[in-house]
């Protein structure tokens, strides 16, 4: 599809504009669900199209199609591109100014092992069917889900600049739910991380080792329990989290306070703007000592790896935090320019229907040292929390809280008392402040986060996140 | 403006579909939606899109099992392809033994007013001077953000139990962030189904005000207060209450609030809720995805709860009809009401600041999400402008507080309902009719620091 998009950017040329770039995407999707040994859904999707943006005047522009095989098509929408940037001179703003990126011409594409979308649906099916079974074996279960996600994403990036660029990124994923209902309460565990399980950018090998069937009945188990464990006690305490609950914090306390767009008030009508500005780098103490965070495209296995983002800017990695210090922001060509640098390559659409937006690629939490055991048992007295049920963050990315699907009471080393409901709350500083310990390598995962949202209209991002239990101290738990 | 593709002409690319041979049933839903976005920052337009898509989601029943498809290819090729890879799934599925049947036909009514030529051809040039009407209102040290959006779609569904519906809808939404001086902002929004019915100057002039009357937010200490909420804060409360309770598969397994509990009396005399696509005020389709009639469902009536909405799966599990709240396919959630109405009452806002002894007056809130699902306790952030009422007066901007409460209890707690109504929406659910609200009691549980 080359050959396409670069007559869009021709057209969008010879339409007035003075930059421009098209994007061909073609998205598929495959998804099954399986609830109580019952189909709950079995559906594909696929959906391809064109998007083109200019610079006109200085003033952006973007239109995109779904008709993208018919040249006067794409022709009109060229055309109507650079109307819009036309039309936004209506009020005066600094041009904007593309940091400089060298063009290229490359293809790109996941690693994969066992193509998802060749593996039979008979043994997807039979696989969730038997997870199924094995959690509903467990009495007092009130539902039993198991789900599998594939999705392939081929695109090519034509720019004015020359690059021409062709990349194929494919994701899978699975999990299984087990949600226990008695006594006013609806008590969830969750494998190997809630809200559909662990995605990564990987094939069927990925599912393989999932051990969806060994955990079964232990989730099933634990979804039961819950409902006549205590409520967590509100208090102030020591806090380890699991791996699949730091995605949530990094993702929510760190991730999207550096988007660079966010800084410049870019998102300020939707999700908002952040408690950072660009005058912190080097200077703003985000966490502790043992707090070091990356921003890395070219991690294997993440939902935000690629080989170039939509502005041709190639993966690379970035020194978000570094020993505690605020280092970087995550930036696009037009963001990188107001502050005289270059772009860090973070620019992405959803689909081909918007825009690119400073999206998080792989937003880590870099290992530190030891086992969670060897954490857990050297922590006197303190709760433990496992795996993420919801959260919320205030419009600067300051005041948070979120909700876990189950903790154990610490005592002496040693995990004792489960609890249900339990939540825990914080500022983003003082909470990476308060971090006294990160697990090693030996327990760092690349987490997925597939339904990150941001701008207007909305978009979803496919985000990754690696993660290893860390410590806290001093945090407030159990928020009534 | 994308010429609209037209009834006649989705009905032929359905019947592509629907004729798929091996299949005992096929249902076809196809949407083709246009449309135009200009997003301003800093009081400039920095993001400005129009996009035009297809639809067509194709659900195969084959020896009681099921398969959807869908591609954006709408033709009758795209179609008939995406009925032969929804018949490939439904040939691996297990059989499903709820499977209610496909939709017969059946008459669908035609709100007027829900699609607007004027809306569906706006142009970029227009929507911009909306935009610089919005930002004209600013003061001097002000600068707005937000969208200024028009957009317009054609939606059909068909069956080969006979139904074939469709209909065309236009929207026109405007919505603004203002901020400036020593650290306040201001919000407003503004929905329609016609461009010429919104006013973007208003929405401007009413988000500046509220900015400039929250400059200096103080610090508050948490608690419990009194609140008076404005509509964009009660809609929050609205769409989650609707998420957790009114969906009726949701009810049946006993995952909802409501689950147990329908016939009592859970909240104040003042509350009345129910949701009607059909009734003036609101957005939306005469029919769901399904293809069955929209109706009314009264949700909470006079504080009792009644019930939940349907579709055709959860109305036979519970031997009732469809009440046309079905989603797109495949749903593992349900049925979900859309069309949300909160009854008016006979106060206004100034009337309920009035008879506020010690409490907080909030503009909305922000990036709510769920607590505990079984008692509807959510937590979410205040957000543009909340102040500080004391002795019937407000008398100062607080800085953003979070609250952490039962919408049950609010519910429960109302002392009035506000006399004027408004559409106003929550991040990812549709607008929700709502008037302002004061509640005796509402638990704030953290601060920040803005």
């Amino acid at each position: 599809m080359l050959e396409v998009v670069r007559q869009a950017v021709e057209a969008a040329r010879k339409a007035g504009a003075d930059y421009a770039d098209a994007r061909w995407v073609l998205e598929e999707n495959e998804s099954i669900t399986v609830k109580n040994e019952e189909m709950e859904g079995i559906d594909r999707s696929r959906s391809d199209g064109i998007g083109i943006r200019v610079l006109a005047g200085g003033f952006w522009g973007f239109a995109a199609t779904a008709r993208g095989e018919d040249p006067g098509e794409v022709e009109r929408t060229a055309a109507l591109a650079v109307e819009i940037a036309r039309a936004a001179s209506r009020l005066p703003r600094e041009p904007v100014r593309l940091a400089e990126v060298e063009p290229v011409t490359d293809t790109w594409e996941t690693a994969v092992q066992e193509d998802p979308f060749n593996v039979s649906l008979e043994e997807k099916v039979s696989l969730l069917m038997e997870a199924s079974r094995r959690m509903r074996a467990v009495p007092g279960l009130s539902f039993a889900e198991a789900m599998l996600d594939f999705y392939r994403k081929r695109s090519a990036l034509a720019t004015s600049e020359g690059a021409a660029i062709e990349q194929t990124i494919t994701h899978s994923g699975g999990g299984i739910e087990a949600t226990a209902i008695g006594n006013g309460e609806l008590q969830r565990r969750s494998f190997p991380n809630s809200f559909r399980g662990h995605i990564a950018a990987a094939g069927y090998e990925h599912i393989r080792a999932l051990g969806l069937l060994e955990e079964a009945e232990r989730v099933a188990t634990e979804a039961v329990e819950l409902l006549s464990a205590k409520d967590c006690p509100s208090e102030e305490t020591t806090l380890i989290l699991d791996g699949p609950q730091m995605v949530l914090q990094v993702h929510e306390s760190v991730g999207h306070p550096i988007e660079l767009d966010r800084v410049l008030r870019m998102e300020e009508a939707y999700a908002g703007t952040s408690f950072l500005e660009p005058g912190h780098r080097g200077s703003l103490r985000y966490g502790s000592d043992r707090v070091n965070i990356t921003a890395d495209a070219t991690l294997r296995g993440g939902l935000g790896t690629f080989g170039y983002d939509d502005e041709g800017v190639p993966a690379r990695r970035v020194q978000i935090v570094e020993d505690g210090l605020f280092r970087d922001f995550m930036s696009s060509r037009e963001t990188a320019a107001v502050l005289g640098e270059r772009s860090n390559g973070t620019m992405r659409a959803d689909g081909w229907q918007n825009l690119p937006l400073i999206r998080m690629t792989n937003v880590s939490l870099e290992p530190g040292d030891g086992t969670l055991a060897e954490l857990i048992g050297n922590t006197k007295d303190g709760m433990f929390m496992s795996t993420n049920t919801s959260w919320s963050i205030d419009d600067k990315r300051v005041n948070f809280q979120f909700g876990c699907e189950i903790a154990w009471r610490i005592r002496d080393g040693k995990l004792t008392e489960m609890y249900r409901n339990p939540n825990y709350t914080g500022i983003t500083t003082e909470f990476w402040g308060s971090c006294d310990a990160v697990c090693g390598p030996e327990e760092w995962t690349v987490w997925g986060t597939p339904n990150c949202g941001k701008g207007q209209p909305g978009q979803v991002a496919r985000t990754g996140h690696g993660t290893s239990p860390a410590r806290f101290r001093n945090v407030r738990v159990g928020v009534r | 403006m994308p010429d609209p593709i037209g009834s006649e002409q989705i009905r032929r690319i359905a019947e592509a579909a629907l004729e798929l041979p091996g299949a005992d049933g096929v249902e076809v839903l196809a949407v083709h939606d246009w449309g135009g976005l200009t997003r301003f920052a800093d009081s400039a337009i920095h993001q400005s899109t129009a996009r035009e898509d297809t639809a067509v989601k194709v659900r195969v029943v084959a020896g009681g099992r099921l398969g959807v498809a869908s591609t954006n290819d709408l033709t009758k090729e795209g179609a008939a392809g995406a009925a032969r890879s929804a018949l490939e799934l439904a040939e691996m599925a297990a059989p499903d033994p709820v499977f209610p049947g496909l939709a017969p036909r059946a008459e669908v009514a035609e709100p007027a007013d829900r699609f607007d030529v004027d809306t569906a051809s706006t142009t970029p040039r227009a929507r911009a001077e909306g935009v610089a009407a919005l930002i004209g209102t600013l003061g001097e040290g002000f600068h707005a953000a937000g969208a200024h959006e028009t957009v317009a779609s054609e939606v059909a569904v068909a069956t080969t139990e006979g139904q074939f519906c469709y209909a065309a809808t236009s929207q026109a939404t405007a919505s603004t962030v203002v901020s400036g001086g020593d650290g306040g902002t201001g919000y407003a929004e503004a929905w329609s189904a016609r461009i010429g019915d919104l006013d973007p100057e208003a929405v401007g002039r009413r988000a500046f005000e509220k900015a400039r009357d929250s400059q200096e937010p103080r610090d508050l200490d948490p608690g419990r207060y009194e609140v008076v909420l404005e509509p964009p804060a009660v809609a929050t409360l609205v769409a989650f209450l609707a998420y957790l309770g009114f969906g009726g598969r949701a009810i049946s397994e006993g995952r909802s609030c409501f689950s147990g509990r329908i016939g009592e009396k859970l909240m104040n005399d003042r509350i009345t809720i129910y949701d009607d696509a059909l009734a003036p005020g609101t957005l939306g389709l005469p029919f769901d995805f399904e293809g069955t009639p929209k109706r009314r469902v009264d949700l909470v009536s006079e504080g009792v709860v009644m019930g939940g909405v349907h579709d055709r799966r959860s109305g036979k599990q519970e031997g009732v009809p469809s009440t046309g709240h079905a989603l797109p396919p495949p749903n593992p959630h349900g049925p979900f009401p859309l069309n949300l109405f909160l009854a008016p009452g006979d106060a206004s806002v100034e009337d309920m600041i009035r008879d506020t002894e010690r409490g907080l007056l909030v503009t909305r809130f922000h990036y709510s999400n769920v607590v505990h699902p079984k008692e509807a306790i959510i937590t979410g952030m205040t957000r543009d402008g909340t102040w500080l009422v004391e002795d019937g007066e407000v008398r100062h901007p607080v800085k953003n507080l979070r609250f952490t409460h039962s919408i049950i209890d609010a519910l429960r707690d109302v002392e009035a309902v506000g006399s004027d109504t408004e559409l106003a929406s929550e991040f990812f659910f549709s607008a929700s009719r709502v008037p302002a609200l004061q509640v005796s009691s509402f638990q704030f549980t953290g601060a920040s620091d803005h």
